[in-house]
């Protein structure tokens, strides 16, 4: 059947700066937010702007993602007609497979796929990137200004810019120019990593690309700048909206902070709903001296002590007397009474025993940094774990 | 596939729920932040691994259909068998008034109970908030090997109940019909396991006689006529048949006590409904909430204490909140008071509005009310 659009997301990511957070998942099923994992937010948004084919492309730990993504049903993507494929790397019969080698060797290996839907258009997306965008507005804007390719936008500092791949633009409006981390930025427009190719030209740089024995197989280093060189049409989608890369996890924590204000991204809007795959617990129970203050919270939660500015996953419980403050508690999460977590990111199932300490109030020292438990930990009781900490499973504590 | 088939009753509209069961049955009454009293019973037998089930219905279903949907929360979605709605459609003469009793809602459908391919029904009453572990009753019903095993509670003597008294052969003997207080006997939680045949037996005798009540008349033949074989199981957790706005409302507060919630929401028997919820409830500045439940996207800005808030809800900065229950999407706006209220889907509080209840007799708000 053929589609005007269909999207292929990049999942494939180690997330080696995630640290103990990304020790046994990828990197898009890292829990975020209270409710969701990442890769709900593209997820949702293809749900949302009428794309339901999406295929998933993973390799890094995918054993949770795929369960967790199963039929599609929670972002109403188990359609007949389409619907949302995992597509790991695998072997041919007769040619090489391998591990996919770069984000447009990602998706030449999935050529077959894309050509099972004969799409207009392919809508590539990351997996790691918290925002809400109307991918349909962006393909409207592809469609009218007859574009190779549309690569989304954001406006950034000239000092973010020299961090980013950075979009100049002609008069014309269209693309002119891609430079990757340009020390003297001559424009403010960085790409998000989301782009919109007309389907019949990219495959044709794919095929090209793959012959090619020096690309590295990577859409900004080589597939945008190849397409600059033949005169292509490039078009910048200008996105104005919230839009945060959780790469590390000083950005995994900001973001997580920011979900606590409505203004920056708004997760109550009927008209736009993040969904994710719901654990299905218990409404959450505030005790008799619990203390909840500016905080999301969620089912199966137990809380008898104090959380401040701080977002709480499905089933984290907070004992009498514990203190949970600017942290990040990921499902599962318990913190026994008397203990303290401050600035800290703690894994799911993760148990900070009795009168422990995790993390501390900034202090200005260059040391400092949010303190971060990975998965399935037991913090013992009394221990401290410092700022600035990276706790891995299997170790003690 | 188990031998087992489940029917749940879902057609009661009890008067004594008032306001509570103006546009909904008894079994779709939202219970304790996020569920449907009918949610204990689907998961109950999914738990036990019975998908295939009936859920005899009558009236005012509009609601029990929006809920149960395709019934794929409780994995009754099936190719084959799965979970089947079952309006009237026996006779002509029960399409018109209320079922006078459980004899007449199972003859209404009873060319779905004869189509029935396995050998075992279980019977459930859908307004009924307990967990009942259906495969204990199931291996139990096997072991004692009778016609029908009966789902009694250990509970107290404070509600009114159909009783059995057991012989020395450990089985029924008598059956004492809506007792209340003190007196011998186990209380009935009115589920059943029965061998089909023998129900099929009692529905065609009932109906051959102009009966249609399922203590007083089934079951005393059961009992008393054919010498009916009747085991007891005895449910140890916490159970209550909901009938009565201070029966839901005493349900609904018992669920605050970990224990009770520990036994109606075990981890290894969960109990599942339909999600709409994507997003957490967040806490704002200034707000308090102790001792209650408080279902996720709510926008809590006041005070709450001892109370059960549904998912949806606006608690506006300022609003104080006592032993009240709000169901889903209600408002309550800035500095509004509320003691003891019992608040229907949608109701809107403006701001410093005051309305107190008692909790012997809270304050029922029908659905849509605007304050």
């Amino acid at each position: 059947m053929k589609k005007s659009c269909i999207a292929m997301l990049l999942a494939g990511g180690q997330g080696s700066r995630l640290y103990a957070l990304t020790q046994n998942v990828a990197k898009p099923s890292v829990p975020f937010g209270g409710k969701y994992r990442i890769i709900d937010f593209p997820l949702s948004n293809c749900a949302n702007s009428g794309i339901d084919t999406v295929g998933v492309l993973t390799q890094y730990k995918p054993l949770q993602l795929n369960s967790y993504i199963g039929t599609g049903q929670p972002w109403d993507l188990d359609v007949s007609d389409g619907g949302v494929y995992i597509l790991p790397p695998y072997l041919g019969a007769h040619e090489q497979g391998s591990w996919f080698t770069g984000t447009a060797n990602a998706i030449f290996q999935n050529l077959a796929f894309i050509e099972n839907y004969d799409p207009e258009n392919v809508l590539i997306l990351s997996g790691d990137h918290i925002y809400k965008m109307d991918y349909a507005e962006m393909l409207r804007e592809h469609l009218e200004h007859d574009a190779a390719l549309t690569i989304a936008v954001q406006q950034v500092s000239l000092e973010e810019a020299t961090r980013m791949g950075i979009m100049n633009v002609g008069e014309s409006g269209y693309v002119e120019e891609f430079e990757e981390k340009p020390k003297h930025p001559k424009s403010d427009l960085a790409s998000m990593g989301i782009y919109i190719f007309n389907w019949k030209k990219l495959r044709q740089y794919l095929i090209e690309d793959d012959a090619d024995p020096n690309s590295s197989k990577d859409f900004g280093k080589n597939i945008i700048p190849n397409m600059l060189k033949n005169g292509e049409k490039l078009w910048p989608f200008r996105f104005k909206g919230y839009w945060r890369d959780v790469g590390t996890i000083t950005s995994l924590w900001d973001a997580n902070m920011d979900m606590l204000s409505t203004t920056l991204i708004n997760l109550y809007d009927p008209e736009w709903p993040i969904s994710s795959r719901s654990p299905v617990c218990p409404p959450h129970y505030t005790g008799k001296n619990a203390e909840i203050i500016h905080s999301i919270v969620t089912e199966g939660c137990e809380i008898e002590g104090r959380v401040e500015n701080s977002v709480l996953s499905a089933s984290v419980r907070v004992g009498e007397g514990a203190k949970v403050l600017y942290s990040v508690l990921m499902p599962g999460a318990v913190v026994e009474p008397g203990a303290v977590v401050e600035y800290a990111i703690v894994g799911e199932n993760t148990v900070i025993k009795a009168g422990a300490r995790v993390g501390t109030e900034p202090d200005g020292s260059e040391g400092w940094g949010v303190a971060t438990c990975g998965p399935d930990i037991t913090v013992r009781a009394g221990a401290v774990v410092p700022a600035g900490a990276m706790l891995y499973t299997g170790e003690e504590v | 596939m188990r031998d087992y088939h489940g029917i749940i009753f879902a057609y009661h509209d009890e008067p004594a729920l008032r306001d509570l069961t103006a546009n909904r049955t008894a079994a779709s009454l939202p219970f304790c932040s996020r569920y449907r009293l009918i949610d204990f019973a689907l998961s109950s037998l999914r738990n036990a691994g019975i998908l295939d089930v009936g859920v005899i219905m009558q009236r005012d279903y509009q609601s029990l259909l929006d809920h149960i949907g395709s019934s794929k929360a409780w994995d009754m979605s099936r190719k084959s068998g799965g979970l089947r709605m079952l309006p009237p459609f026996g006779l002509p003469q029960y399409h018109t008034g209320n079922y006078n009793g459980t004899m007449e809602a199972l003859n209404a459908v009873s060319t779905y109970i004869r189509r029935i391919p396995q050998k075992h029904v279980v019977l459930l009453l859908g307004n009924m908030a307990a967990n009942i572990d259906l495969d204990a009753v199931i291996r139990q019903h096997e072991k004692a090997g009778t016609d029908a095993t009966a789902i009694c509670s250990e509970g107290g003597p404070e509600t009114s109940h159909n009783r059995y008294i057991l012989g020395e052969d450990g089985l029924v003997k008598y059956i004492d019909l809506f007792r209340t207080g003190n007196w011998v006997g186990i209380p009935s939680l009115e589920g059943y396991v029965f061998n089909k045949d023998k129900l099929l037996e009692l529905m065609d005798i009932c109906q051959a006689r102009g009966l249609y009540r399922f203590h007083q008349d089934a079951m005393t033949y059961f009992l008393y006529e054919i010498g009916g074989k009747m085991d007891v199981y005895i449910h140890h957790g916490y159970a209550r048949i909901i009938r009565s706005v201070d029966e839901y409302y005493e349900a609904s507060r018992d669920a605050l006590t970990p224990a009770v919630r520990h036994e109606l929401f075990p981890a290894d028997r969960p109990v599942r409904t339909k999600i709409h919820e994507h997003v957490s409830t967040y806490y704002g500045e200034q707000a308090a909430s102790r001792n209650s439940l408080v279902g996720d996207n709510c926008i809590i800005e006041g005070e709450i204490e001892d109370c059960i808030v549904f998912s949806g809800c606006k608690v506006g900065p300022g609003a104080k909140l006592r032993g009240c229950i709000l169901m889903r999407n209600c408002v309550v706006e800035a500095k509004a008071r509320l003691n003891f209220v019992i608040a229907d889907k949608n109701s809107h509080f403006s701001a410093n509005s005051v309305l107190v209840g008692s909790p012997k007799l809270p304050t029922v708000v029908p659905k849509d009310a605007k304050i």
